[in-house]
């Protein structure tokens, strides 16, 4: 009787000992993300999600970050500022996070970058396009791996200097996502092409966010005589724009239309043959721009796993883990600092292409697509023909400009 | 076309979708007395089962005609379960309650068709454009521009023509002398309480050739819908007609003429008509 | 014997609140001063609500006047958060007596839709003035400021002193609360929501009684706006959202607005309920319904007014 108490408790000391020593060496790496995930918006942290999971499968099938399991705790911003600062600081204090990866809305963005200064972690932005976080409130602890808004107007100016059209407006939604991309698309063309003229800001359109009848503003904008037409709408806007636009003939040829986020996925697979031929769009990365292995492996695999192909957003997230689990292993420690001291200037082959983070505002340089929409009877969306690929250099604003000032 | 002529017309289409989405609200108030805020939600339920139908048996019809009575039926378990037991709280328990609904409903609807947006066509009789004022406009605004005044007119008669609807009115003033005549209030407000469902749920099917399908339909659409029912006065159909009737058109002629004020203007509206008219356009002066 | 007990009581909950900092791990002092800043901001509802019978929906447009005055005395004016406080305080009660003076003409629903639209009007500014106000992506960037306390100079960046400074702004705020509903002016206020003929009879001014429960209500919702701003580090348009309102309108009912601490429980509530139901699934928006249902159907005076309803009829009980 003794004797099996003995034997019992040693196997369970035995246990005990061996648990804490498989537990000490799989201390997972932890990676915190946030993106919307409830309401209107939630689409987009579906994408992210699954663009997340599918990194960090990889790189634990591949062993890890120096040996260790990734894990990924993922929170929802709600698109609200006062909740992605709450949710940041619960990852950054509860779950203990080595990095924070995510944001979908400029406004969080702009509300979280300088708490990241207060909790001393790095955060690779992979969607919110607002110029200030790598500009004038760019800090230490905050990256961008996706494009901007500037390196993407930068594209739409290009691309409209090369058209006819002489005068020009937009249709953007009604905050600061809208309103600054009609402002650098009018600085960025007038360096390009001289002689246009653009209508002044009550002239354009800019319905709210919550408007679903947008038949006042295209009326607005077919008799303002306008010839080009950028339109920065997303989302569902987007797509009630273009299907109200369709049926009261905004798309009848005789303007310029630049969507600067047409592209996107969940609007093509919603929208599917309403989506205009012949439009040029512009996105933050594109499934088949890419013929490289890695981002076809890329494709393959998401799109055998979800039944989809791949959107921006969930190339961001992809990307994201992918660069932080390079930057961890030449770093050889997931410590905060170093992580931070490695991402600056660092360089890594991405599906959306090779991707370099400007040590100076820790913008990501990167190469950017538009292209024109076309029908493909072998895919179920619009595609882009042609293709037209911008080298990151030739699109991303000098330091200078971006305001941005490390200290 | 005319950009005034084009822009009565956008005004006068949104108003009378706006119309059908809040008129239900209305008349749930008016009778019941209780301000709905899962209005919207069910608005977007319709919408959705407009979606499914045109999914299942490729008919927008189907479902016009189908989805808006399923919409009520759910209607009835909200209201026989879930608001019967309030009714004699204060006002904001109600708000709180039917607050709960449009979370749960808004959040059930993501787990069912998920978070995309989905798009459904018009029917091919209602597609395509039509020739109108030297200038070509959209049938289905134009089918909305008539449906709406239909409705409105339908209403109309049921409830100053017919039994039931006199009945209606005759609760909706006062209710404690209905009951003494013999009408069964609790049933009368389950009936009323599905019909404000179900024309909301026609409101959604309507709306779903119109714009997307997504789950933040139904809160981007209920503060309008009480402006609407607010401007117009509370409880009176009529009003809401008018009220939709502006609101619709303001929406059109401020995207040229105030765009700096596009956002507040429904609110200042709003303030300008409670401030001189506390009951609204056409409701009761006290 | 009833004050004394009332004095032990206070003792205790000051004695708790001040040594949680010592005990609780950051993340829970961050989430309690968040609480505390929301039961400031739900009590000032309440002066309005439970005690003046007025339902505002536009309570946020006096709480993000608040936030945004205080910043924009930081990046322009002073550094001292002394002064951003006065300016978000005096600011907003002067904003609260300009709408109020227009909106306690209507009663019920219709002031209920009327705070609504003014409400949004201030969150429209907020959104759309962009050179002043920072648009959509709100108005931050300043330096957080530093308090001179006894000569020690100490940060309002560390949680803990944030915390401490957040507590005794919002025990200030309770106090001027209390004695306000405890005097006869908050008698006054209760009559009139029962039934404000009487009132009238007997000489008081109804708009007046409730126009002042409106500017004290929008003064405290600014000052409740003032540390929301600091502790966010920003000043965003949500804060002025009618759905902010909503929020805590829910958090108020749900503590139970007939009692006086009932909004500050029920912000607790809120923000544990929050933190469990987020820590599971992203569909938190059905459990939140859920339980919001269940809460209004099973508490209908709320949770801290249902338990000291049901605490009465026992001692009632145990009497007889």
């Amino acid at each position: 009787m003794k004797k099996r108490f003995i034997l019992g408790i040693s196997v369970c000391f035995l246990a005990l000992i061996l648990s804490g020593t498989v537990y000490a060496a799989a201390k997972p790496v932890k990676l915190g993300f946030v993106y919307i995930m409830s309401g209107p918006f939630a689409t987009y942290g579906q994408f992210a999600k699954q663009g997340a999971e599918l990194a960090i499968d990889e790189v634990n099938k591949a062993g890890g970050i120096n040996g260790r399991t990734v894990e990924g705790f993922f929170e929802d911003s709600t698109g609200k500022s006062d909740v992605g600062i709450r949710v940041i600081r619960k990852l950054v204090y509860e779950a203990g996070v080595d990095a924070v990866i995510g944001l979908d809305s400029s406004g969080v963005a702009s509300a979280v970058t300088p708490v990241m200064k207060e909790l001393k972690t790095p955060l690779i932005i992979t969607h919110a396009a607002t110029p200030d976080v790598t500009g004038t409130n760019c800090n230490r602890y905050t990256f961008r791996i996706s494009l901007n808004l500037n390196q993407n107007i930068a594209m739409a100016a290009k691309i409209a200097s090369e058209g006819k059209a002489k005068t020009w407006t937009t249709v953007g939604p009604d905050y600061s996502f809208g309103h600054q991309s009609w402002e650098y698309f009018q600085k960025y063309l007038s360096q390009r092409k001289s002689g246009l003229v653009f209508l002044p800001d009550d002239k354009a359109a800019f319905p709210p966010l919550s408007t679903t009848d947008f038949s006042p503003y295209i009326t607005k904008v077919i008799s303002s005589n306008a010839d080009g037409v950028l339109i920065s709408l997303w989302g569902g806007n987007l797509i009630d724009f273009v299907r109200q636009g369709m049926d009261m003939g905004f798309f009848d040829g005789k303007r310029e239309v630049l969507m600067t986020l047409g592209a996107a996925t969940e609007v093509l697979y919603a929208l599917k043959d309403k989506m205009p031929e012949g439009i040029w769009v512009g996105t933050r990365y594109w499934f088949n721009a890419n013929n490289t292995p890695v981002n076809k492996a890329f494709v393959n695999a998401y799109h055998k796993r979800f039944g989809v192909y791949p959107s921006y957003n969930a190339h961001g997230a992809y990307a994201a883990v992918k660069m932080y689990a390079a930057a961890a292993a030449k770093a050889k420690s997931v410590d905060k600092e170093k992580i931070v001291g490695t991402l600056e200037g660092f360089a890594l082959e991405l599906p959306v292409g090779k991707v370099v983070i400007r040590p100076e505002d820790h913008q990501a340089v990167t190469d950017g697509v538009w292209g024109k929409t076309a029908a493909d009877p072998k895919v179920p969306i619009r595609v882009l023909k042609p293709l037209r690929k911008f080298a990151g250099k030739d699109i991303t604003p000098s330091v200078a400009e971006t305001g941005c000032k490390m200290k | 076309m005319d950009s005034v002529v084009a822009n009565i017309l956008n005004g006068l289409s949104w108003g009378m979708l706006l119309f059908l989405i809040s008129v239900g609200l209305t008349v749930v108030f008016g009778v019941m007395g209780i301000l709905n805020f899962a209005h919207g939600s069910l608005f977007m339920l319709g919408s959705y089962f407009a979606l499914q139908f045109v999914r299942w048996v490729g008919s927008f019809w189907i479902g016009l005609l189908l989805g808006p009575v399923i919409v009520a039926f759910l209607a009835i378990l909200i209201e026989r379960f879930l608001i019967r037991p309030i009714y004699s709280r204060d006002t904001s328990l109600q708000l709180l309650l039917t607050f709960g609904v449009m979370l749960i409903l808004d959040d059930g609807v993501r787990l069912i068709w998920g978070s995309a947006y989905h798009v459904v066509n018009p029917p091919q009789i209602l597609s395509g454009t039509i020739a109108i004022f030297s200038g070509t406009y959209p049938v289905y605004r134009v089918f909305l521009v008539i449906a709406g005044p239909l409705v409105g007119v339908a209403l109309w008669a049921f409830f100053t023509m017919t039994r039931w609807g006199k009945t209606l009115r005759a609760a909706a003033m006062d209710r404690r002398m209905a009951e003494i005549i013999g009408v069964r209030a609790p049933l009368l407000f389950t009936l009323v309480f599905a019909f404000g469902a179900w024309i909301a749920a026609l409101g959604g099917v309507l709306a779903a050739p119109h714009q997307s399908v997504g789950p933040a339909m139904g809160e981007h659409i209920i503060i309008e819908s009480f402006i609407v029912v607010v401007i117009g006065g509370m409880g009176s159909f009529p009003g809401a007609f008018v009220g939709a009737l502006i609101l619709g058109l303001m929406n059109a002629f401020g995207a040229t003429m105030l765009p700096d004020l596009q956002m507040a203007m429904p609110y200042i509206l709003l303030a300008i008509i409670l401030l001189a008219r506390p009951r609204g356009i056409l409701g009761e002066e006290l | 014997m009833r004050s004394y007990k009332n004095l032990f009581l206070w003792f205790f909950l000051l004695a708790a609140l001040a040594s949680v900092p010592f005990l609780l791990p950051v993340y829970w002092i961050m989430i309690l001063t968040e609480i505390l800043v929301m039961s400031m901001f739900a009590m000032s509802f309440n002066l309005l609500f439970g005690y003046t019978g007025l339902l505002s929906f536009g309570q946020a447009g006096f709480f993000g006047t608040g936030g945004y005055l205080a910043v924009l005395t930081l990046l322009h004016g002073s550094t001292s958060i002394w002064v951003a406080l006065v300016a978000g305080v005096l600011g907003s009660g002067l904003i609260a007596l300009i709408i109020g003076w227009l909106c306690v003409r209507r009663d019920e629903i219709y002031f209920a839709i009327l705070t609504l639209g003014f409400g949004m009007m201030l969150f429209t500014i907020a959104h759309n003035w962009r050179s002043v106000t920072g648009g959509s992506d709100g108005l931050g960037n300043f330096s957080v400021p530093e308090v001179d306390f006894l000569g020690v100079v100490l940060t309002l960046a560390d949680p803990k002193i944030f915390y401490f400074f957040v507590l005794i702004i919002v025990l200030l705020g309770t106090w001027l609360l209390s004695r306000i509903v405890n005097s006869p002016f908050g008698l006054l206020l209760k009559a009139a929501r029962e039934n404000s003929n009487r009132i009238a009879f007997i000489g008081a001014n109804v708009r007046s009684l409730r126009l002042f429960a409106f500017v004290i209500a929008g003064a405290l919702a600014g000052a409740s706006g003032v540390l929301f701003a600091m502790f966010n580090r920003i000043a965003s348009p949500e804060m002025l959202h009618w759905s902010f309102s909503g929020k805590v309108i829910l958090m108020t009912l749900l503590g139970g607005s007939g009692v006086f601490f009932g909004p500050a429980v029920g912000a607790a509530i809120f923000f544990v309920l929050e933190h469990i139901i987020t820590s599971f699934t992203t569909n938190w928006m059905i459990f939140l319904g859920i339980i919001l249902v269940l809460l209004v159907l099973l508490f209908p005076s709320g949770v801290l007014g249902s338990l000291l309803e049901t605490w009465g009829r026992i001692r009632k009980g145990h009497k007889l």
